[in-house]
């Protein structure tokens, strides 16, 4: 192994589906209190479409990804890893669908995991760890977080925050858009039921324990940072952080109760979220909750909003409940914002169509049984047809024939 | 629940109220007792993550996760932070 050689995400982009409902809409269709957008602080949520699942939102972010690549690099990519609470099947992965549809070679290897929000970070870094031992020269990983929504007016709150779509990571030795900071990593987690998904069709999601869990973990993951790592101060060491975020509201909490334990008064407290935190929570007020693909749209908010043009220390956070988490870091520069750019996620997000309240409540009867195993399913995609975007290629859901699930390229 | 037969509870159920007065200051300070709810007072969900934070910080505690479950109110908040107290 080259000691100097950096490892870390060479390309990274975001699919969040084809529709968006206006949080303040969904408010009021559900009757919820106005004065709490406030606190959420969310303008709008992905909703999904009968033909999309799991699968196709992986695809359909990896896509423009694999098409960049040469032949050659395509078949660099040895692993293959997804990571969702949305699975399909207690045996067969998403990742089996996703390498068929993606054209990957044969000699990939290719698992699905489950940590609900914090899947892609520990599948991130240990093909990172896996690439940086050498004993894969020139293999590159492809890291896909996918997940669908099925929340409906029983998830309350939560339900404006919870956002339907994939986030790709390819990881490798050209880490153009983070070079991640090998060893540089604090853990923390322990068992605790504060939010999951027993069945195919319901979510539980205990507000205030998931909260405390969150801010509990962020605090002792920093800590075990700390302790691998020397000199470092949570606001010094990183100009930029990017953090799992369930909603924007708890980021600023968390943030505010980081620099209150890094010692930090509380007028610095504004000025420092504006400046760090704010570019990152752009993406996700537009799209909601990703769960472990979260922290990696931040990621790509804070390089669209900030564009920064110097090598630049970001601090990572990734929550996931049940829970496990994990602060880590690595480095951005004018590299990482023009490949991220070249995939223009911004534009992705406003082409997605606005729904209203009726037709959204329409569609959650079909697309909250997405999961639900059944035998033999035909999805009708033409009443949908309006929401497909010309721009490019897209993997459509069109049923199930003996639980085999079908697809099709629109 | 009377507060004066404890001192030590007493003081717990001072640091929950200076707190909560502190990230919810419009609520009303004679709200602030133990039957009441953090959410009663105006407090919303990060609020309560706060408030509790900074009162475990302060007491110098710290309480798994899922002894919170048992939290009612304020008083059942304040009893559980003083079996931790050493």
């Amino acid at each position: 192994m080259n000691a100097s050689a950096a490892y870390g995400i060479e390309q990274l982009n975001v699919y969040a589906g084809l529709a968006q409902i206006p949080v303040p809409a969904l408010f009021a269709g559900r009757g919820l209190d106005p004065q709490r957008l406030d606190n959420l602080r969310m303008r709008n949520r992905s909703v999904g479409l009968p033909f999309e699942d799991p699968v196709t939102n992986a695809v359909n972010a990896a896509r423009p990804i694999i098409d960049r690549l040469t032949p050659e690099e395509r078949d660099a990519i040895e692993l293959l890893i997804t990571s969702t609470e949305s699975g399909l099947d207690l045996s067969k992965s998403v990742a089996s669908y996703v390498h068929e549809y993606l054209g990957l070679s044969r000699n990939c290897r290719m698992f699905e995991v489950k940590q609900a929000c914090y899947g892609a970070t520990g599948a991130l870094q240990l093909a990172v760890g896996y690439l940086a031992s050498g004993v894969a020269p020139g293999a590159k990983a492809l890291v896909i977080a996918t997940d669908v929504a099925l929340v409906d007016a029983r998830a309350g709150y939560a339900e404006p925050a919870t956002g339907h779509g994939a986030v790709a990571l390819l990881v490798g030795a050209d880490p153009g858009v983070l070079a991640v900071d090998l060893g540089a990593y604090g853990t923390y987690g322990y068992e605790t039921l504060d939010s999951a998904r027993p069945t195919p069709e319901f979510d539980i999601a205990d507000v205030d324990r998931s909260l405390f869990a969150y801010l509990d973990c962020l605090s002792n993951s920093f800590r075990d940072y700390t302790c691998r790592v020397a000199d470092v101060d949570f606001v010094r060491t990183f100009p930029y952080l990017a953090l799992h975020t369930p909603f924007v509201g708890l980021v600023r909490a968390a943030h505010r109760k980081m620099m209150r334990e890094a010692g930090r008064s509380t007028g610095a407290v504004e000025a420092d979220f504006h400046r760090r935190v704010w570019p990152s929570l752009v993406y996700p007020a537009q799209v909601g909750n990703l769960c472990s693909g979260s922290v990696y749209l931040a990621l790509a908010s804070l390089l669209d909003q900030a564009t920064p043009a110097e090598s630049t220390r970001v601090g990572l956070y990734s929550y996931g409940s049940g829970c496990a988490s994990e602060f880590f870091s690595g480095v951005v520069d004018a590299e990482s914002t023009r490949r991220v750019a070249a995939m223009g996620i911004g534009a992705h997000l406003a082409r997605r169509r606005a729904v209203d309240f009726d037709t959204y409540t329409r569609l959650l009867e079909e697309t909250r049984h997405v999961l639900r195993p059944e035998a033999d399913r035909r999805v009708d995609i033409d009443p949908y047809a309006d929401f497909l975007q010309p721009q490019r290629p897209l993997l459509v859901h069109t049923g199930t024939k003996q639980f085999h699930r079908r697809y099709e390229w629109c | 629940m009377r507060t004066t037969d404890d001192p030590v509870l007493a003081r717990v159920l001072d640091v929950i109220r200076a707190n909560a007065l502190e990230i919810v200051p419009d609520a009303d300070p004679q709200a602030v007792v133990p039957h009441s709810s953090l959410a009663d007072i105006g407090a919303n969900s990060i609020d309560r993550a706060d408030i509790v934070a900074m009162t475990m910080e302060q007491l110098g505690i710290v309480v798994p996760v899922a002894e919170f479950a048992q939290v009612r109110d304020i008083g059942t908040l304040a009893e559980l932070l003083r079996r931790h107290l050493p």
